[in-house]
């Protein structure tokens, strides 16, 4: 993948201008050296699991390790080339020597060669391609963990802050930049390419993504909404499931009205009641009283609280009533071999 | 939370009893509805207002980390005869506003979104991004109401 950025890179360094091509071609080549070196050693990355282990995060995930190092890549460049023209802001060097202290040995020779503003300026706007080159489908994890990681620890934060700075040219992002490395939990939207990069659409963006994402959350919920594309088929589903367990609820609660006076509740059924709750999930059959609400997701939720039930469930089981027999019973019997005391 | 050990009773016990989020909602609705039931059955009043009345009042006691419980609260305590949280018109109204519309792709999610808001109790007061994640634990309680409520019905036929 990182032959691929190089050589996109090339093709469009083809199209700067002559006066600079060649030192930007040998520049090029210079990173070349660079990611392949990097890159071997983010194969073995005994480094980069430290710095990984070092912003703290406990994710194991595959994705975000392979995102981090993505990262790394990204501000390895970034920040050295800001120290080349722009005034380090204190805030900024702290970071840049905790996460650049493991990429100096290959680093150092990329700041030796660019004495030039020009060539600082022309490896930042290429600096700024490369990122945003990123396969789209990376872009949109990318953004999924950034947004993920407002809530994780501040280093981390750090690190996608100056992302956003690569990405952007604007001193006035640095500045806001730096500004927010102070605060532990911001929003950073990375901006695409040929999309603008004010305040307002990033904010605007950044919004929209909040939204997304709570509706893939929604998603999630509402059995059946797989199936649908687009907001809007979504927000039907969801409304018609609302207004299904709205309708369940009042009719259940009309059944229970009718029946209210024929109840023998004791304070103490409560448990058992609770007790029931659970397992009737389980239990119970696949009709519903609504022929067309869909069984709830809770089907694995009511097994999970089976699971769940082991160490974390309390109940005092009095003597069985005689309809509870029939129905758990024998699901009670087999759980209870791991309850008796 | 132990209970008292009486003659031929399992007794269970829970290291957290209070880690299944799920869990602590339906031990707190039940305990909640239940003696509120027994007290109505005592009273004989069980008319079908009040039976939703005391259904919607669990629902809401048992959920109060949540936005909406509250809003269901002050609609509860504010008036006597609770307001039907749906009707079967509702439904039609959408599917008839939807082909009228037409392709306007915009406006239609926005009419969707403020039907989602009416559907939640206090929904007309929060903008969208907090009434999303209301609707989602909403849902969830709403479903585990529908299971406690079942498992009372269930109990009793």
């Amino acid at each position: 993948m990182l032959e691929g950025l190089v050589s996109q890179e090339s093709l469009s360094l083809n199209s700067m201008d002559m006066s600079v091509l060649e030192r930007l071609k040998w520049v090029q080549q210079q990173q070349q050296q660079l990611q392949q070196v990097v890159s071997q050693s983010s194969n073995n990355s005994p480094e980069l699991l430290q710095i990984l282990q070092f912003h703290g995060s406990n994710n194991d995930e595959l994705l975000q390790s392979s995102f981090s190092q993505f990262q790394m890549l990204g501000s390895g460049f970034g920040p050295n080339y800001n120290m080349g023209f722009g005034p380090p802001h204190e805030a900024m060097d702290e970071c840049i020597s905790r996460t650049s202290s493991c990429h100096m040995e290959p680093v150092d020779t990329i700041e030796v060669l660019l004495k030039t503003g020009e060539e600082n300026r022309a490896i930042a706007l290429k600096n700024k391609r490369k990122p945003e080159v990123k396969t789209r489908g990376e872009e949109k994890t990318e953004k999924k963990i950034k947004i993920e990681a407002e809530t994780e620890s501040s280093m981390k934060g750090r690190l996608n802050m100056r992302n956003t700075e690569a990405s952007s040219d604007t001193s006035k992002e640095t500045s806001k930049g730096a500004s927010e490395i102070q605060k532990l939990d911001y929003i950073h939207v990375r901006a695409r390419r040929g999309q603008a990069t004010d305040r307002h659409s990033l904010a605007e963006r950044a919004r929209r993504e909040k939204i997304s994402k709570k509706m893939k959350y929604l998603q999630d919920i509402v059995p059946g909404c797989n199936k649908v594309t687009g907001k809007a088929g979504m927000l039907d589903e969801i409304i018609n499931y609302v207004q299904c367990l709205q309708r369940q609820v009042e009719f259940l609660s009309m059944k229970l009205a009718v029946l209210n006076p024929e109840l023998e509740l004791a304070v103490e059924d409560v448990s058992v009641k609770q007790f029931q709750a659970y397992f009737t999930n389980v239990v119970a059959s696949k009709q519903t009283i609504m022929v067309d609400v869909p069984l709830f997701p809770l089907d694995q939720q009511g097994s999970l609280d089976l699971s769940a039930i082991n160490p974390n469930q309390t109940t005092s089981i009095e003597a069985p009533s005689a309809s509870w027999e029939t129905q758990s019973q024998s699901l009670y019997n087999t759980s209870s071999l791991g309850f008796q005391y | 939370m132990e209970r008292q050990i009486i003659n031929k009773k399992k007794r269970v016990f829970s290291l957290e009893p209070n880690k299944n989020p799920s869990a602590v909602f339906t031990r707190k609705y039940t305990s909640h509805l239940v003696p509120a039931l027994k007290k109505l059955n005592m009273n004989k009043n069980s008319s079908k207002q009040t039976v939703k009345h005391e259904v919607d009042m669990a629902l809401a006691l048992s959920a109060q980390e949540f936005a909406w419980s509250r809003f269901l609260l002050q609609k509860l305590s504010s008036s006597t005869n609770p307001t039907t949280t749906t009707s079967s018109s509702d439904g039609i109204r959408i599917l008839e506003r939807s082909d009228k519309e037409g392709g306007n792709k915009e406006g239609e999610i926005e009419e969707k979104l403020r039907e989602l808001q009416k559907l939640l109790p206090g929904g007309e007061e929060m903008n969208v991004e907090e009434m999303l994640s209301e609707i989602g634990n909403y849902i969830k309680c709403l479903e585990l109401q529908t299971i406690a409520l079942k498992s009372i019905v269930q109990d009793s036929t």
